[in-house]
């Protein structure tokens, strides 16, 4: 079995009296594609965010590549390695698509108290900034502000963003959100691609595209796991049936 | 050539031949008009730092300008004094108090920058626009219950600071130095907004949880500028100082803070030219208005409503149309 890059272990938080998440164990394994799914209010944004670090669990503990990092802030968490697109698109929009993914190549070091000198020429960036312009299709939106890019053009450029780094781990939260079906296409094949370069923890509402790209699957049901385990597994597993895939018929 | 480029060459010759000007039409009152628009074109110039690349919307930007004044006032008092530590008194003799004040009275109001900041920053939103607006009053009250230096009736300075090559006594000399300060100040600010400190700056404004989940620690940034953009506003104090030689704790009222960040809208929010550009029209309406009405703030409040509605980045980026928001 591989070993895992992510352990989540009896992790707790509540928002007043809701309990958002509830005992919630996860176990991410070096290289999978795993995907946390569930039916609307599960809490799958929620865990996310406590993944990332832009939230604080109540209790429990969260664990990357061995190392506790239950109370660390985002910013840290980042330069540890774990990247994250969010549901609702979050670029800088009103930087051009080249300082977006500049910011992001710039980001990961501590070290950006250069007061004069344009950003461009930092050591090494114009290299890095020219292939990821390339690999993810923007060199003619370049000088663009990311504002004016069209839906599709922003989703791509937000992976871009978590991607240029070379993420250890990173967290896709409903990627597919608000494509359309030659967008979900052509997104699908990104991410299929980046299998077995990365581990991938993947939210998503989309039941074909989950199925299609997961090693593995988490169902979660009010806050807690109700199980996990790889596509067959899932699609035969009564309690999720009765739970979130009866829904669908 | 750009447009932009144009205009703001127009700009540098006029205002590069105004004391010319001033001097032709027998009027020595427009070229201290005229540096006092250069002071808050300073002013409101480092605030747009905040407001247009942070998005940092500090209402008590009055308190480093005072800070500045106060401190060149201070400082004036006492390097004028008998019994002047020896060392203080070599540079009040040599004619360069200048070189000690101004320096001096930027390090003050960066300082207070700094710790101010450290607070503030911990709040975002409205509360952050709360509690500059609460440092900067209480500072205001804190000076005017200062008695030793004037109080309520702020303080005089006997004449201006001295610098080396520049007569700063002369009202030319000192016009001129002025323009040196704010060019030499927007030269500075749009390199910084373009380098790495602000393109991360930059991001940080538009979308703080994003600059945070690329890993960018945004609470040092946000200080830092916090702490640069109250220097610069400690400059401007300093020479307001200078300028009339008098320094009085109307400079940290609300008002002024009010006033700048309407320069800066009315000029053109993150533009850094434009905020000079709105200080003159400020400046010069409300010189114009006061001629024909003790009650000219009834004319400029409307004025200020139609020029925010129809130009909706402001004045500046208006006339130089076509031209992208943060060129």
């Amino acid at each position: 079995m591989a070993e895992a890059l992510l352990d989540v272990t009896g992790l707790n938080k509540s928002f007043g009296a809701l309990l958002a998440t509830n005992d919630l164990s996860l176990s991410v394994r070096q290289g999978e594609v795993h995907a946390l799914i569930g039916p609307n209010g599960a809490g799958k944004t929620t865990l996310v965010n406590q993944l990332s670090g832009d939230l604080i669990a109540d209790s429990g503990r969260v664990v990357f590549r061995g190392q506790d990092i239950t109370r660390l802030p985002a910013h840290h968490r980042a330069r540890l390695g774990i990247a994250r697109s969010f549901q609702i698109t979050h670029i800088f929009e009103n930087l051009t698509v080249a300082e977006n993914l500049g910011l992001a190549l710039l980001a990961g070091h501590g070290g950006n108290f250069h007061f004069f000198r344009h950003w461009r020429r930092a050591p090494r960036l114009t290299e890095r900034l020219e292939e990821a312009l390339t690999r993810f299709d923007l060199l003619q939106h370049r000088d663009q502000p990311a504002a004016s890019l069209s839906h599709g053009e922003k989703r791509q450029l937000e992976v871009g963003m978590a991607l240029v780094v070379d993420p250890q781990l990173l967290i896709l939260d409903e990627p597919m959100a608000g494509l359309g079906p030659g967008g979900t296409v052509e997104l699908t094949r990104i991410i299929r691609r980046l299998k077995g370069q990365l581990t991938i923890l993947l939210v998503e509402h989309d039941m074909d595209v989950v199925f299609s790209l997961a090693d593995r699957i988490t169902v979660l049901v009010y806050g807690h796991d109700i199980a996990t385990g790889t596509p067959a597994e899932i699609r035969g597993n009564a309690l999720v049936r009765q739970a979130y895939l009866g829904e669908e018929g | 050539m750009t447009r932009k480029q144009l205009f703001l060459l127009l700009a540098a010759v006029l205002l590069s031949l105004l004391p010319a000007a001033a001097h032709l039409f027998g009027n020595p009152y427009l070229l201290s008009l005229a540096s006092r628009i250069l002071i808050y074109g300073l002013a409101a110039a480092s605030l747009d730092l905040l407001l247009g690349y942070g998005a940092m919307i500090s209402l008590g930007h009055a308190a480093y300008v005072g800070i500045g004044a106060y401190a060149a006032g201070i400082l004036h008092l006492h390097l004028g004094a008998p019994g002047l530590a020896p060392a203080l008194a070599l540079v009040a003799d040599s004619e360069v108090s200048g070189l000690v004040i101004l320096p001096l009275a930027v390090l003050a109001a960066s300082l207070a920058a700094l710790v101010i900041g450290a607070l503030c920053l911990r709040t975002t939103g409205m509360h952050f626009i709360m509690i500059t607006l609460a440092f900067a009053q209480m500072l205001y009250y804190f000076f005017i219950s200062l008695e030793a230096y004037g109080g309520d009736d702020g303080l005089s300075l006997l004449g201006r600071s001295k610098l080396p090559l520049v007569n700063l006594d002369n009202d030319t000399h000192f016009y001129y130095f002025c323009l040196f300060c704010l060019i030499a100040f927007l030269l500075l600010a749009s390199r910084l907004v373009h380098s790495r400190f602000g393109l991360i700056l930059r991001g940080t404004g538009d979308n703080e949880r994003r600059a945070r989940g690329l890993g960018v620690n945004t609470g040092r940034y946000r200080l830092a500028l916090f702490t640069i953009a109250g220097g610069s506003a400690g400059l401007a104090g300093a020479l307001l100082a200078n300028h009339s030689e008098f320094v009085s704790p109307g400079l940290l009222n609300w008002t002024l803070s009010g006033e700048l960040m309407v320069m800066v809208l009315l000029g053109g929010i993150g533009t850094l030219f434009g905020p000079v550009f709105g200080a003159a029209v400020y400046l010069l309406l409300e010189e114009g208005l006061n001629m024909y009405t003790e009650h000219w703030m009834a004319y400029m409040g409307p004025l200020l409503v139609l020029a925010v509605l129809f130009a909706r980045n402001g004045l500046l980026p208006l006339l130089i149309s076509g031209r992208k928001r943060h060129g």
